[in-house]
Parts: structure tokens; sequence; C-alpha cells
């Protein structure tokens, strides 16, 4: 589904990436994971097409980003939004609604069965309660799940989030890893997240992508990829401090 | 999640609510043309001369359909009603559709809820452009258009595209920089106003009189032009609310969403700038309409361009009708006078009664 | 954070000039379309005075070619064709408004601007349909008009001139920056209402009026004349060359004027070189005194302050292009020269006996 090949990034002429090869199967859950500064969201931006790479090639679907135009890359890929500022009053529901941009009839806009996704989302991911509220009025965490439900609206093969958990409190946190997971598990979504959380990333996700200093290091199942010595030496932790859960599924 | 929402309400359910508020717009739309209609009846049927409103519908019949509905008028009264006060109705309806809707279409672009039509410098640049147009001792007319309407087209349009041009450069954002761009060679192109109003002599009141804006020289030579490139405009614009609905969340989301950002940006621009030149051409710079009349909008309806768009302008037409006929009917006044001391009020009154609650 | 250009065209965008000129093109073709069969409609003039073209009747005035339907120049260069004798004349400046009345057409004018030193009175009587600045185009037409007289150099809205004659009313654009002109402009107005002989009697009057004026005060010391249009900020005075300089030579004074043709401005301290021996007060009408005069820091080092020669003027006939002109040069000569003899005032020569007898004198 997702194939990287030898993907190097610069950065006014600096590598913040390089040498990165991976490819993701349709259906898997993979989380990218690793400290500041590392390229993650660098590489999860290759993955969508917003940043060209300097050198090597970044496929969907089998078929090289450059030559696709954005509307095909919108219905393959979804996206979770950053947080941003809307410059409008803007219900829940429209902001969800702008997950199905990629699919709207041109000419007519939003259909029934645009409307139905609309809805579903709401429903999967939870934030029923909040219909018909400012979504600028909401608590950051309460909007990051707005936010999800777009992505979800959007119907796409394949959902991108980086940290996505970032505003959530504990139990919101579990709750959206349960969602991915139902997501991945009953629709075959292939999901690729960037965590910071290595607990939430172990447990959850069955394969992790470990960067350091731009560089994929490790990239297999939680227990191969996070051994003491690696959280030694990437992470710069004493490694006792790193209780991980055993994984879920 | 799925379990832990609290949520009680089944999807269809949802879909009720959501449906339900399309109702509005449909009711928004007709109050509209309900507006609009009555704008033009009293637009033509009323002015300094008194024509009765028979012999108003009996010249209107005539000149429309050819009718003999068996009044006598004098050509006076034909000339009128048909020459002066319809080409005026109309095309302040015409220059109300173009501000609305660039209006709405520049505070989407720029993700900015104080952008108006003039916001990339197209007022100072047609100001400037009008300004030149007076002081030079060139006088050409061409289908009724005076070098003043020329150069205040095309003044506006060089302005925008040398905002956009300059804020190209350098490492900004590219909707930070065009503001800020557009600030800067608005304030440039507004000192170049002030020198050529200081040079104008004799002249500085038609340059003044532009700059208040009004439409008591309309005629339909004017009307025909404008409105062909305010509806062309319009309607290109509107069948890309898509970008502009993608464009809510920012940018990166926009570009996500599937939309593509950099063209989009750069043609809505140009149509917006288009629309905005053609109504300043005609009308000078009235100000208000294109910022507020969206806002109105969208208090009522939401931010779904598809919606926003053509209600601005029904709203944007039908503001401007009744703006110029109250500056009529109060003894000329410039209409830019009227159209802020209708508008302020009400947008203030729907500000504290707005969907939220809250601010726009 | 950049976002990158587009997928596939990597091309600059731009914004779509071809479009644009294409939008513009359509809408120059539609404009050429709609002013082509724009109803330049039932031109007032033509439709409204029905037995009034061309063939002249038997008249007993002498050698008369038919004189409409005629077509003038005006000031401006316009060619402005007037198909019959106007019936329905708009005065849109004062100085039109006192000719029309001078020449006796006074009864045929049935709209003028305002005029706040109205002259004559009976002008009272007719409705205003213009301001400074403002013309209501729509009671214009009302009227039926057949003829408007107008202002250049932008004293009436140039937009407004070009609104009616786009509407088929003839409107004749005046304007005079320099003596002669004013002669022409009422023989102007003279062919344009009919009254030619009439208005040449008029121009001779006034030209007989100059020559005696300038004839009494040749010979005389001229001396250094400082005209005030207004002093209440800026001191403004007459321009070189201008039509105030021209009317106070005549009158036998040497104007101090601003050293430039365009500009009416003169700084306190060039005036104050410049030393004149006689001020005029020409906004006496708007409270300006002597003592007011008198009382400003720095004026008092001028020979016309010391002399106490300061003298009020009545502005409007001194500066209105317009038959009362000689009663103007007499007053800036009375005020220049207090002991020449002047010729005394002979009225304003009344309507030619041609005229009806109703026409107030």
């Amino acid at each position: 589904m997702i194939e990287l090949r030898d993907i190097r990034v610069e950065y006014r002429r600096r590598a913040v990436v390089r040498d990165a090869s991976l490819t993701i199967a349709a259906g898997e859950r993979v989380a990218l994971i690793g400290p500041n500064g590392a390229g993650k969201s660098t590489l999860l931006r290759v993955i969508t097409g917003l940043i060209q790479p300097a050198a090597g090639q970044a496929l969907l679907g089998g078929e090289p980003i450059d030559d696709l135009d954005r509307g095909t890359i919108a219905r393959r890929l979804a996206v979770v939004p950053q947080q941003a500022t809307l410059p409008f009053a803007t219900r829940v529901e429209e902001v969800v609604a702008l997950g199905r941009l990629p699919h709207e009839d041109p000419f007519r806009g939003a259909r029934p069965a645009d409307r139905a996704a609309v809805a579903a989302a709401i429903e999967r991911v939870g934030v029923g309660h909040l219909l018909g509220r400012d979504a600028r009025e909401l608590s950051l965490g309460e909007r990051q799940l707005v936010l999800l439900a777009l992505a979800v609206a959007q119907s796409a093969p394949v959902l991108i989030l980086d940290e996505p958990t970032v505003h959530l409190d504990l139990r919101h946190q579990v709750g959206t890893m349960d969602l991915l997971v139902d997501l991945n598990v009953r629709d075959g979504t292939t999901i690729v997240a960037v965590l910071h959380d290595l607990g939430l990333a172990a447990r959850f996700f069955p394969r992790l992508v470990l960067l350091d200093a731009g560089v994929i290091v490790a990239d297999g199942s939680p227990t191969d990829v996070l051994t003491p010595d690696r959280i030694r030496e990437v992470f710069g932790v004493d490694p006792s401090l790193v209780h991980l859960p055993a994984p879920v599924r | 999640m799925a379990t832990g929402s609290g949520a009680l309400t089944s999807p269809s359910l949802r879909l009720g609510s959501i449906g339900r508020a399309r109702r509005r717009p449909l009711i928004l739309a007709g109050g509209g043309i309900v507006a609009l209609f009555v704008a033009l009846v009293l637009g033509v049927g009323l002015g300094t001369v008194a024509i009765s409103p028979l012999d108003t519908v009996a010249i209107l019949a005539h000149r429309l359909f050819g009718l003999d509905l068996g009044r006598t008028w004098t050509p006076a009264m034909d000339t009128i009603v048909w020459d002066l006060r319809l080409p005026r109705v109309l095309t302040s309806m015409v220059v109300g559709v173009g501000l609305a809707v660039s209006g709405a279409t520049f505070q989407g672009l720029l993700r900015n809820p104080l952008a108006d039509p003039y916001v990339l410098g197209t007022a100072s640049g047609a100001a400037l452009g009008a300004a030149i147009a007076v002081v030079i001792p060139i006088r050409v007319t061409f289908l009724g258009f005076g070098l003043i309407h020329a150069l205040a087209f095309l003044g506006a349009l060089a302005a925008v595209f040398t905002v956009y041009r300059l804020s190209r450069i350098g490492g900004l954002s590219p909707l930070t920089s065009l503001l800020l761009t557009g600030y800067a060679v608005g304030s440039l192109l507004a000192a170049g106003l002030a020198m050529a109003m200081y040079l104008s002599g004799a002249a500085l009141r038609q340059i003044f009189s532009y700059l208040l804006g009004g439409f008591d020289t309309a005629a339909w030579s004017q009307l025909g032009a404008a409105a062909t490139l305010v509806a062309v405009g319009s309607v290109l614009i509107l069948l890309r609310a898509r970008t502009l609905n993608g464009l809510l969340l920012g940018e990166e989301a926009a570009v996500h969403l599937g939309v593509n950002v950099g063209r989009e940006r750069a043609i809505l621009l140009g149509l917006a700038s288009l629309v905005t030149a053609a109504a300043v051409a005609v009308s000078g710079l009235i100000g208000f309409v294109g910022l507020v009349v969206p806002h109105v909008v969208r208090l009522i309806v939401g931010p779904n361009a598809r919606v926003v768009l053509p209600l601005s302008a029904l709203g944007g037409a039908a503001l401007l009708a009744f703006a110029d006929l109250a500056a009529r009917l109060l003894g000329e006044i410039p209409v830019g006078v009227v159209t802020a001391v209708i508008g302020a009020p009400f947008f203030l009154f729907l500000l504290r009664r707005s969907r939220s609650g809250y601010e726009l | 954070m950049a976002i990158p250009s587009a997928r596939r065209a990597r091309r600059q965008p731009k914004p779509h000039r071809t479009l644009a000129t294409v939008l513009a093109g359509i809408a120059f073709a539609l404009a050429a379309c709609t002013s082509g069969a724009a109803p330049s409609s039932s031109a007032p003039a033509a439709t409204s005075s029905p037995a009034a073209l061309a063939t002249p009747s038997p008249s007993p005035s002498p050698s008369a070619a038919p004189a409409f339907p005629t077509t003038l120049t005006d000031d401006e260069g316009t060619a402005v064709k007037l198909a019959a004798e106007p019936k329905k004349i708009v005065s849109l400046t004062p100085s039109a408004t006192e000719t029309l009345f001078a020449l006796g057409v006074g009864d045929r004018v049935v709209g003028k601007v305002e005029d706040l030193s109205l002259y004559p009175p009976e002008a009272g009587a007719i409705p205003d349909v213009a301001k400074f600045g403002e013309v209501d185009v729509e009671q214009i037409v009302g009227f039926g008009t057949d003829l408007v007289i107008a202002g250049g150099n932008s004293f009436n809205p140039p937009d407004k001139i070009a609104q009616l004659r786009t509407l088929g009313v003839p409107v004749l654009v005046l304007y005079a920056p320099d003596i002669p002109t004013v002669f022409t402009d009422i023989e102007l107005i003279g062919a344009a209402v009919g009254k030619a002989p009439e208005a040449k009697d008029l121009t001779t009057s006034m030209q007989a009026g100059f020559d005696q004026i300038q004839a009494a005060t040749t010979g005389l010391p001229k001396p250094r004349v400082f005209y005030e249009l207004d002093a209440s900020q800026k001191i403004y005075t007459a321009a070189d060359k201008s039509f105030l300089a021209a009317m106070i030579e005549l009158a036998g004074g040497d104007p101090i004027t601003t050293g430039s043709t365009t500009n009416f401005e003169i700084p306190l301290e060039t005036l104050i070189t410049k030393d004149p021996e006689i001020i005029l007060l020409g906004d006496a009408a708007y409270g300006t005194t002597a003592e007011v005069v008198e009382g400003r820091p720095g004026w008092n080092v001028m020979t016309a302050v010391k002399a106490k020669a300061i003298k009020p003027v009545d502005d409007v006939v001194i500066t209105r292009p317009g038959p009362r002109l000689v009663e103007g040069l007499r007053a800036l000569a009375a005020a220049i020269h207090p002991d020449a003899n002047l010729p005394s005032a002979a009225p304003t020569p009344p309507a030619a006996a041609s005229a009806p007898a109703s026409v107030a004198p």
C-alpha cells in the first residue's frame, strides 16, 4: 500500500531523514516512534505527499505519489488535521463534514451518502454529544476527537495520524486507541500513526518503526524493537523506567 | 469509544439535525429575492420627479414587452424611468453582488474574518487609477466608459497583481505574506493618491466623489460590462466553493482534503479581484458591504461556501439597492454613508443573537 | 511550513490573465451591443418641440439666416447640435443665469444652479436643479430641457455633463479663463438661444464700458494691489495671468500675483516682501474688515495697512464672468483710483428692442 524507497529529506541542506525504506501493506497497523527530532513527522509528510524527498521514491498504492493528483491521494489517504484556528463559527458536524470533500460532487456538494458517512463517523468516534456546538469553543481534547471524526468520515483505506493523543486525557487516549484498533480490525483500515507514548504504541500497535536522527533503526514487533539496549541508546533513559504493556489482540 | 461516548441517538436522528439546518438557506434566499423585487419596484418608482406608478408600469411594459397599456407619458418620463432609474437600480444590485461575493471569497481564502474586497490593495489601486484619469488632460470615452472607469479597473487589478507577485518573495506563510504585502502596497498607493489629489486642482471634487462612491451616473452600457464580469466571475467562484470550504481548517488540511491549494489560491484571487475591480470601476469605493454581508449570512446559515456565496450575492444586491435608494431620497448623500449606517447596527444586533452566542 | 506546489503542474501558479482578458472581451462586446441598442431614447428636444424644425417663418428682421438648426462649438471644443430654438433652458452657472436674463430669455429658464449671490432677483422664482458639485439629472430631464449651459473646469461635474449628453440633452460647456472669452461666451449663449443680435449689442456696450474705464485710468500711477480672495488659513490671491490679474490691470493697478499660473496661494513672507499699497478685500462678504486685517500679526509692515488703504469690494461682480463685469471693473477702478474721473455707472443695456416687453429689465 505504502512504500518508501531510500527516502532522503533535506532541510536547509541538512539531511533530516536518510536512507529510509519502509513498506506498509494494506490492513497493517503501524506506529512511528522515536525521540523528538528523529524525523517521524517528516517521514509521515513524505508518505502523505506534503514533502518531496530530495532522493528516493514514495509510492501509494503502487503508484509514485508525484504522479497522483491531490484528489486521488485524498481518497486513498485520510490525515487527521492538526489543530488550527477556524476563521468563522463552525459547528462540529460542519467540521466533520469537511472530511467528505474528496468525495463530494463538485457541483452539488454533499449528497445523502456523504451525510450518512458524516453521521456514522460522529457516532463511531463518539462526539455525538458535541453536535451543534461551535468547534472553536471546544477543549483541545474535544477538538482532537472532532478532527479524528473528520478523518474517519473521509472513508479512506489509509488513516494517518500525527500524535493523535497529545491533548487527550487518559480515558480518551485509550478510547482513541481502541477506536483505531477497531477501524483496523473491522474495516481493514491501514493505520499509520506517529506516537510519542511508548506504552500506547507497544500495547496497541503490532508493528513499530523506530527512528533515530533521521534513520530507521528498527522495524518490527514491540518486543523486537523496544529492547532495553535500544531504549537506552535511542531514548537515552534507563530502560527500567519504561514498562511495556502486553500488546492487544 | 463508540460505547463510552454517551451517545444516545442513532445516526438517523443525527441526520435529522444536520438536515434541518438546510431549510434556513432557502428561507433566506426567498427573503432576499423578495427584498430585491421590492428594491427594484421602489427604485424605479421613486425619485425627485414624481411619476405615477401606473405610468411607471406602463413605461416598463412598453419597453420590455412592447405592450401598449393605453397610457400616455412624456418622453422625459420615459427617459427618466428607463435610462436613469432602471439602470441605476440594476447597477447597484450588480455591484452589491460583486462586493459581497468577493468579500466572502477573500475572507475564506485568507482565512480572515476582517478581510473585505479591498484588503489586497484593490481600493487604493482603483482610487489612484481614477485620480490619474482625472488629473491627466486626456478625455476619451469608449462605449460609455470614461478614462476614469478604465483606469480604476486597471488600477485595481494591477494592485492585486503586484501584491500577489511581491508576496511570493520571502519566507512567510503565503497568507500572512499576502495580507502584509497588501497592506504595504495599499499604503504606498494611498500616498500616490494623496499626491494626485494635491495636484488635481479644480478636479479634486471629482476624485473625491469617486472615492465616496455612487451610482448617479449609471448607464446601460456600463451595466452590461460590469454585470457580465461580475456574473461570470461569481459563477466561477461558486464552482470553486469546495476550495473555500477546504481552507477552513488551514492550508495543510486543505491539501490533505484534495485541494490544489497553490493553484486554487491564484485562481480565486484572480477571480475575486476581477469581480471587485468591475464593481469598483462603475461605482467607486463603497465600503462595508463586502465585509458585513458574508458575515451576516454565515451567522444564519453557517460557513459552507456553497450556501454563503449565493446568499451573500443576494444579500449584497438587496442591501446596496436599498442603500442607494435611501441615499437618493435623502438628497444624494454618499452611498457608503448609508451602507455603514444601515449595516453596522444591524450587524451588532445579529451578533448578540448569533448561533453560538460568541464572536464571528 | 511551506505547502509544496501542485502535484503535477510544477509551473508557477499565476492569476488567470487569459481568463481576465477573455472576460473583459466578453464584457466589452456586451457593452457594445447594449450601447448600440441603447435607447439614447427619445431625445426630449426632438419630440417635445413639434413645429420648430428648420423652416424659418418669414420674419421682419432683415437678412436673418435661419438660426436653427445649428451646431455650436463650446469652450471645450465639443460640437453641440441644437435642432430648434431652445424653449426650456437650464443654467448651471450663476454667470449664465445672469446672461440669460440680460438677453431677455429669463422666462425660458426652467432650472438653475443654486446661487447665494443671486442676480437678477427675478431668477429667485426658478427652481434649483443643481448645487456646487451636484446636478439633479432626473429633474433636468423631467422638465424636458432642451439646452443646458454648464461651467467648465469641473465647476459642474463632468460625468453629469456626459450623462446629460448621453440622454440627448444638448449641453454647452463654457469656461472663461480670460476677459475676451467672457464676451465670446455671452455671444455663444446668444447664438444658442436665438438672441445673437442682442448678445452682440450687449458685448459691444460692455466693451465700450471697458474701454472708457481703461481710458480713465491710463497715465495714472499703478499702485501695487493685493486682492484678497481668502486669508483665513493660507492666503489666496490672483495667479499669474489670471482673470483677476487682468481685471486689476485694466482697472489701473499693478496686481500682486502668486508667481505661478496654477497656484493661487501666496506665502505671507512673499506678500510682505511685495508690499502692497492697496488691499482689496474680496472676502468682505465673509466678514473680513479692515480692522481684521490690521490685527493680523506681521501685516502691519505693509504700506497698505499703514496707509489704511484697505477696502472691501463686491467679489461677485468683479469675478463673475457675466454681463455685470463692467460694473466689476468700475468698482475695482474706483477702489484703486478713488480720485479718477470714472464714467458714471451706466445701466446694463436693457434687452434689445426686439425682445418681448414682458421681460424684466
